[in-house]
């Protein structure tokens, strides 16, 4: 399937190509420039790019997730067979169905039942567990000289913490993180065949998996989140394929989005050597610098909502049921919204960016993610006294949906 | 217009005014009150717009209710005058207002 985007005036939009993962902000501020959103003939979807609307619409209640609220279960089977969504069974029961894709009452009901482990103060008394977990790790490669940083340490940590968060041992986060991958992928705009397979399988095993995770615990309960869904069923919060589809969600975000802005976040620094001079200097900035790897690089730089009402956006009217892409990779560098937004500064403040998304849907991870990623940061900086990048140019993922280096190699230096 | 008074952890304070219905949240993003970062934008989703409402002020706001209090519980040093900004409504009886700051949300 091709996707382009041709606006009024004939320019292109092409985000599956590889001009566009290594450097899409040109795109975004074309974009951005006209104005109004812009649609996206592949998608039927208005593309939105401008900070102030990007906002408007992630808040806004009105806006919805799940198409239920307009359509008739026909016209949204015909869209999801328009789409490549259909025939796959455990995909569309677990992951097609989710909190993330859910509205109102269960949207807030699926959400009540996983929130407190991820608020800021649970998620405070998890700092040290992820730092004798980071320590540990990079003891083991700090002697190798060269590593692939995205594989060998990004891709180590956020997994294997949500999954002792959950309650997932250590010893299956890599099989974890290939299944997580294999269904996000099929989110993309780029839905083959190929593709869907390998989500359906994916989606199977990890269903399995957690069967049998399941059973383990209710042998033997744990201090676990996944003991404590299993009670919220028992007691009728949710039921099994809610939880089911959950912890997968659970599990998929934390094996995905940190892994890339880790990667991009540690490119950042390497593109901007005075702002890493300038973090080894004064650590006390590592909450800044976080929350501009988020603005610079968002890992998640695309979401979708759907109008449930006539709307205007832009300045421009809109029908109920219109489809709307929210750009957040796009708004984050709106300088409208934020001064040089082209420049990594990490002391950037106030930095009010949408990288987690806005309103009810926003990400729920936030604080763990920021977590793990102050760790790593404040370990390499203090017991590295050098990081190069080997490759001058690395690759990026291809594609609308996500955002990061597929292999970022890097020559370490101990301190 | 109604007013509204921040103080934060070092003792400034700043007065602000208000709409009738305008969250305190939304008061603190617009004028430039940093402490209050709000990145969900006031769903109560986030927990990052803390802040203790003042002595003086306590008995007269209603309580939170259940998604807030369920909040409130996981915050960083919450104590019995912690509220969500983003959940304060300005109205004839929060005219003249004072919250106090945390030093940090998280």
């Amino acid at each position: 399937m091709t996707a382009n985007l041709l606006a009024s005036d004939g320019q292109a939009f092409e985000p599956l190509t590889d001009a566009f993962a290594q450097n899409p902000y040109p795109a975004y501020a074309a974009l951005r420039d006209k104005g109004t959103p812009q649609f996206f003939a592949d998608f039927d979807m208005w593309l939105v790019t401008r900070f102030d609307d990007v906002a408007a619409i992630a808040r806004d209640i009105s806006m919805v997730r799940s198409p239920e609220f307009f359509m008739s279960e026909e016209e949204i089977t015909e869209q999801k067979r328009l789409q490549n969504w259909l025939d796959m069974p455990h995909h569309q029961r677990f992951v097609q169905f989710s909190m993330l894709d859910s509205d109102g009452e269960v949207h807030d009901r699926l959400r009540k039942q996983v929130f407190r482990e991820f608020t800021p103060a649970f998620i405070a008394r998890q700092r040290g567990m992820i730092e004798r977990f980071v320590e540990k790790l990079v003891d083991s490669l700090i002697g190798k000289g060269e590593i692939d940083f995205v594989e060998e340490l990004a891709a180590q940590v956020p997994g294997h913490i949500i999954g002792r968060v959950l309650g997932v041992p250590d010893e299956d986060c890599p099989q974890l993180r290939v299944w997580s991958e294999r269904v996000v992928q099929f989110f993309d705009i780029d839905r083959s065949d190929e593709r869907k397979a390998l989500a359906e399988q994916a989606t199977t095993e990890f269903y399995h998996y957690l069967l049998k995770l399941m059973a383990e615990r209710r042998r033997a309960p744990q201090e676990d989140l996944i003991t404590r869904l299993m009670a919220a069923q028992d007691a009728g919060a949710l039921n099994e394929d809610e939880l089911v589809s959950t912890c997968m969600l659970i599990l998929m975000a934390g094996h995905g989005s940190t892994i890339d802005v880790l990667g991009s976040g540690m490119h950042a620094l390497l593109r901007f050597p005075d702002q890493m001079e300038r973090l080894k200097a004064d650590p006390g900035l590592i909450h800044t610098a976080i929350q501009e790897m988020f603005r610079f690089e968002s890992p998640l730089p695309f979401f979708h909502r759907y109008s449930t009402t006539d709307c205007v956006v832009g300045g421009q009217g809109f029908p109920r049921g219109t489809k709307f892409g929210l750009l957040y990779g796009a708004a984050n560098r709106d300088p409208a919204q934020f001064e040089n937004p082209d420049t990594f500064d990490v002391g950037r403040n106030p930095n009010r960016h949408l990288a987690f998304g806005g309103g009810a849907h926003f990400c729920l991870g936030n604080h763990l993610a920021r977590l793990d990623m102050e760790v790593i940061f404040t370990t390499l900086l203090k017991r590295l006294s050098s990081i190069s990048l080997v490759d001058a140019e690395p690759q990026y993922k291809r594609g609308l949906s996500v955002r990061g280096p597929k292999v970022l190699r890097l020559a370490l230096t101990p301190a | 217009m109604y007013r509204v008074t921040f103080i934060d952890a070092d003792g400034q304070v700043t007065e602000l005014t208000a709409q009738q219905g305008q969250s305190v949240m939304s008061v603190a993003v617009a004028n430039g009150i940093d402490q209050i970062l709000a990145e969900c934008g006031g769903s109560c989703a986030c927990g990052t717009c803390h802040c203790y409402v003042d002595d003086a002020w306590i008995g007269r706001l209603a309580p939170p209710d259940d998604s807030e209090q369920g909040m409130i519980e996981c915050l960083m040093n919450p104590t019995t005058r912690s509220r969500l900004s983003c959940q304060l409504k300005m109205s004839d009886a929060l005219d003249g207002l004072v919250v106090h700051l945390p030093r940090e949300q998280y």
